[in-house]
């Protein structure tokens, strides 16, 4: 119940931030919310009918309550650079990144913990040394830059993955050539995502391995004749698995980061490729928009994981 | 079943077991006893195969050289056949798995592939170890320390094991739910054998057939649990036992000099012992089989310093002391408790040839006492009832004390003065130059008795006679004497032969009591159980008439 709490209040934090800042911005506020390209379109009557959409003759307080009453309608604005509604553009980019962030979170987190786990097994060993020196070596480059890599070496060299977006334009396609065409564009950008955080969570595993592996239950489950893989797993593998999984929580958000940069490399038409491309329109409702979709998604992923850990841990279930 | 042959465990350059051999066979209980440090658990996860460190030797279980199988062979010995329970700590359980999967894991990895039917039959284990139906499915942390311990103790009887090693198993009980504890165990795993390492002596009492004392990774003692355990024959032993309270011993807690050291040359025991001789220094006492009992002593065990056979005296028609036959060990207390009248302080004079016995003998260290030279009042010295007759009062305190020195004719003069002056600090008396020259009669009574001890003391003897030395003393300077015997007996080894007409004084200081009347020795034993069931009606009536601070309604 207190979780639910601090949840509530980070998400009146950001939408009281998300409120604030533009009308903070010195100058015109209407400038500020609507950017450059509203001033092309800006005629008397828009502008008093944007006045009274945002209560901007109102106190602050009141105009807060317009806000929120406007976000509770879904309406979070509306981008005169596309010509339509702010909530619109970001949830038809949405699902791309979800789908990017998600398999790459998913898989580096997995195949992390499965790595960690051998290696923590048997530290010092050739397989422990040899995953943690390419490991190190992979997730030392940034996010952009493998994407860049590879880009250039599976798409303009090899032309064995495209070289941009998210499905074949105007192909036609459905049912599962279209499920594989999609796969086919997420490769790319997923594996670069995937292998520049895996590192993240194998080392975190693998040093908690090296923990745990020193508690009295795993000589206990040795002495039980359990074989070595139930050993490792069951118990070991188990236990170290729980700072892992706050770590994916905090990763997420920086993950989201990344897939910005990655989604331009790869022109992926995600909330990233579409922050960029606001970015440069100075499109600031979008901006505002993707801001707020994010920072809101990072809080869910984090409550799942919140409650995902009690489950983990009886430890924790309990000790409310 | 086991046996082991020359075990040897070392982490890198430490050895933690040294040369250990044991045999058990089916059905049989053995418990391992030693302080911390000893090796136990060394042991004990040895003959799992699960120590880190390297292992020399053999352990063969019913034929198999575990040390030599393969890893799957092993793991299928473990947990099955071979079983173990550790001392309950903090995480010995899997914080994350239910008690019941934790149980029922040991059964589907080995005897049951059907989850259902182990859950079942780990559900009965649990119930007959006493874990309430509605906990099953708790976690470790939901449980107490007793009940996690339980669990612990259901793991490892899962699968009916051929062996069971027990690592401390029920320390951490409370004490009702010990002994309630052991009779599970040795209903649910019947024909099974134990090994139990344990620093508690009563647990082993009651859960093994035999002990094997261990010190420093060797095995010191080994034999009977009963025998060992009322009777020790290694110095070792006898210390260990002085230091475990429980509800029948009188004698105060003694402790054993220093701490243990591995790295000691020779017999590991042997700064720590008060009998070592030359050759503990040197070599390593073998295990050895002396007199029905497995000792590692280069001594053959506890030394019998003074005996007596057949000792009698006759004063014309009174025969003062008849026939009587006491032996004295190396560092103990023998109390003679009896009546005055009772032939007590004759018994003394005869040992030390005050006066000259009518008939019988008296051997020290094995050899008959015939005539008296100065080696023999070196080794044996005496105090008496009433140190002010006792000490003459022409002497000052540094003359009295360093006149047996002088009559010894023990280093130059500067040194014996050295030595009076440390024995007097021994005795907790001061040895300023003042005090030196003062004379008896200008001492008090605890002083006086001070000065008769550190008298007796200066020659370093190895047995002490005290007659009544307390009877004298107010109960507060009784108290102080006691506790310094006491004090010097565990630092020195000294025996001390302690002759009192208060029951209530020889239980607090004495390891046997024989009781002496008319002449007779009536009863001797154990103190422990002359206190709690006495078998003479003379010694119920001493016990009886012993001092009683509990008020009446």
């Amino acid at each position: 119940m207190r979780n639910v709490i601090t949840y509530v209040i980070a998400f009146l934090f950001i939408l009281t931030l998300n409120f604030l800042l533009p009308r903070m911005l010195p100058g015109d506020p209407l400038m500020a919310i609507y950017g450059n390209e509203a001033l092309i379109a800006m005629t008397p009557e828009l502008k008093a009918h944007l006045v009274e959409r945002f209560a901007l003759d109102q106190p602050l307080w009141q105009q807060f309550g317009a806000y929120l009453l406007a976000l509770v309608q879904g309406d979070l604005g509306h981008s005169y650079y596309y010509n339509s509604p702010v909530s619109s553009i970001v949830l038809g980019r949405l699902p791309w990144t979800l789908l990017l962030v998600g398999t790459a979170l998913i898989i580096s987190t997995l195949s992390g913990i499965v790595l960690g786990i051998e290696s923590g097994w048997r530290r010092g060993s050739r397989r422990d040394k040899s995953l943690l020196t390419s490991l190190m070596a992979v997730s030392g480059f940034p996010d952009f830059f493998l994407g860049i890599l590879l880009l250039i070496g599976f798409s303009v060299t090899w032309k064995i993955f495209p070289l941009s977006g998210a499905i074949t334009p105007y192909s036609g396609l459905s049912g599962a050539a279209l499920v594989l065409d999609v796969l086919h564009h997420l490769f790319l950008p997923a594996t670069a995502l995937t292998l520049s955080y895996i590192g993240a969570s194998y080392l975190l595993t693998r040093n908690t391995m090296v923990t745990v592996l020193k508690n009295p239950y795993i000589l206990m489950a040795k002495a039980k004749g359990l074989p070595d893989r139930v050993v490792r797993y069951q118990h070991a593998g188990r236990n170290a698995l729980l700072p892992v999984i706050t770590q994916t929580g905090i990763q997420l958000g920086r993950m989201v980061t990344g897939a910005l940069f990655v989604e331009i490399v790869f022109a992926y038409p995600g909330l990233g490729y579409l922050t960029y491309e606001a970015l440069l329109a100075r499109d600031y409702p979008v901006l505002q928009g993707v801001l707020l979709i994010v920072a809101v998604s990072v809080l869910i992923a984090n409550f799942l994981v919140d409650l995902s850990y009690s489950k983990l841990d009886p430890r924790i279930r309990y000790a409310h | 079943m086991l046996k082991l042959e020359a075990l040897e465990v070392s982490y890198g350059e430490k050895k933690i077991l040294n040369g250990i051999d044991l045999e058990l066979k089916d059905g049989e209980s053995l418990a391992v006893i030693g302080e911390s440090g000893a090796g136990k658990t060394t042991l004990a996860l040895s003959l799992m195969r699960l120590v880190d460190g390297s292992v020399k030797g053999k352990i063969l279980f019913n034929g198999l050289d575990l040390l030599s199988l393969p890893e799957e062979a092993i793991n299928e010995l473990r947990g099955n056949r071979i079983a173990w329970a550790p001392q309950n700590s903090n995480n010995t359980l899997n914080p994350v798995h239910t008690i019941l999967n934790q149980v029922a894991e040991s059964i589907t990895e080995h005897k049951l592939k059907n989850r259902r039917e182990a859950g079942k039959q780990a559900s009965i284990l649990l119930s007959s170890f006493g874990i309430p139906v509605n906990r099953f499915s708790a976690y470790p942390h939901q449980l107490s320390g007793g009940e996690q311990q339980r669990v612990l103790l259901a793991i490892a009887s899962a699968n009916q094991p051929e062996l069971l090693i027990l690592d401390e198993p029920i320390s951490s009980l409370d004490a009702p739910a010990r002994a309630e504890v052991i009779e599970l165990l040795k209903h649910t795993n019947q024909d099974c054998s134990f090994i139990v390492t344990t620093h508690d002596i009563s647990t082993a009492a009651k859960l093994a057939d035999k002990v094997a004392i261990l010190y420093a990774g060797r095995i010191v003692e080994l034999g009977l649990s009963g025998e060992v355990l009322s009777r020790p024959r290694h110095p070792y032993t006898r210390g260990l036992i002085r230091c475990y309270p429980d509800m029948t011993t009188g004698k105060d807690l003694q402790g054993i000099k220093g701490v243990m050291d591995r790295s000691v040359n020779g017999c590991s025991f042997h700064p720590r012992c008060t009998q070592a001789i030359e050759i503990c220094r040197k070599e390593i006492p073998p295990l050895r089989l002396i007199q029905g009992r497995h000792i590692a002593c280069h001594r053959g065990g506890i030394i019998p310093l003074l005996s007596t056979k057949n000792l009698s005296k006759r004063f014309d028609s009174l025969l003062a002391v008849d026939a009587v036959k006491i032996t004295i060990e190396g560092g103990e207390t023998l109390a003679l408790v009896g009546e005055s009248g009772s032939g007590k302080t004759t018994l003394a004079k005869l040992i030390m040839g005050l006066i000259e016995p009518t008939e019988g003998e008296i051997y020290l260290e094995d050899s008959l006492v015939s005539n008296r030279g100065k080696d023999f009042y070196r080794q044996v010295q005496m105090i008496f009832q009433n140190p002010g007759e006792s000490l003459s009062h022409r002497l000052s305190v540094l003359e009295l004390v360093r006149e047996s020195l002088d009559i010894q004719e023990i280093g130059a003069r500067d040194e014996r003065d050295r030595l009076v002056r440390q024995v007097l600090r021994e005795v907790e008396l001061p040895d300023s130059e003042a005090f030196l020259n003062e004379y008896p009669h200008h001492l008090s009574a605890g002083e006086m008795q001070r000065v008769t001890i550190a008298r007796a003391l200066v020659l370093e003897p190895r047995l002490l006679i005290a007659d009544e030395p307390v009877a004298f003393l107010d109960s507060s300077l009784q108290a102080k004497i006691l506790k310094l015997l006491l004090k010097l007996q565990e630092q020195r080894g000294l025996s001390l032969l302690f002759i009192t007409h208060d029951i209530a004084v020889a239980r607090k200081i004495s390891d046997r009591i024989a009781v002496m009347k008319d002449g007779k020795i009536v009863e001797q034993g154990p103190a422990t159980k002359i206190i709690t069931s006495p078998g003479h009606a003379y010694t119920r009536k001493l016990s009886q008439a012993a001092l009683d601070l509990s008020l009446e309604d």
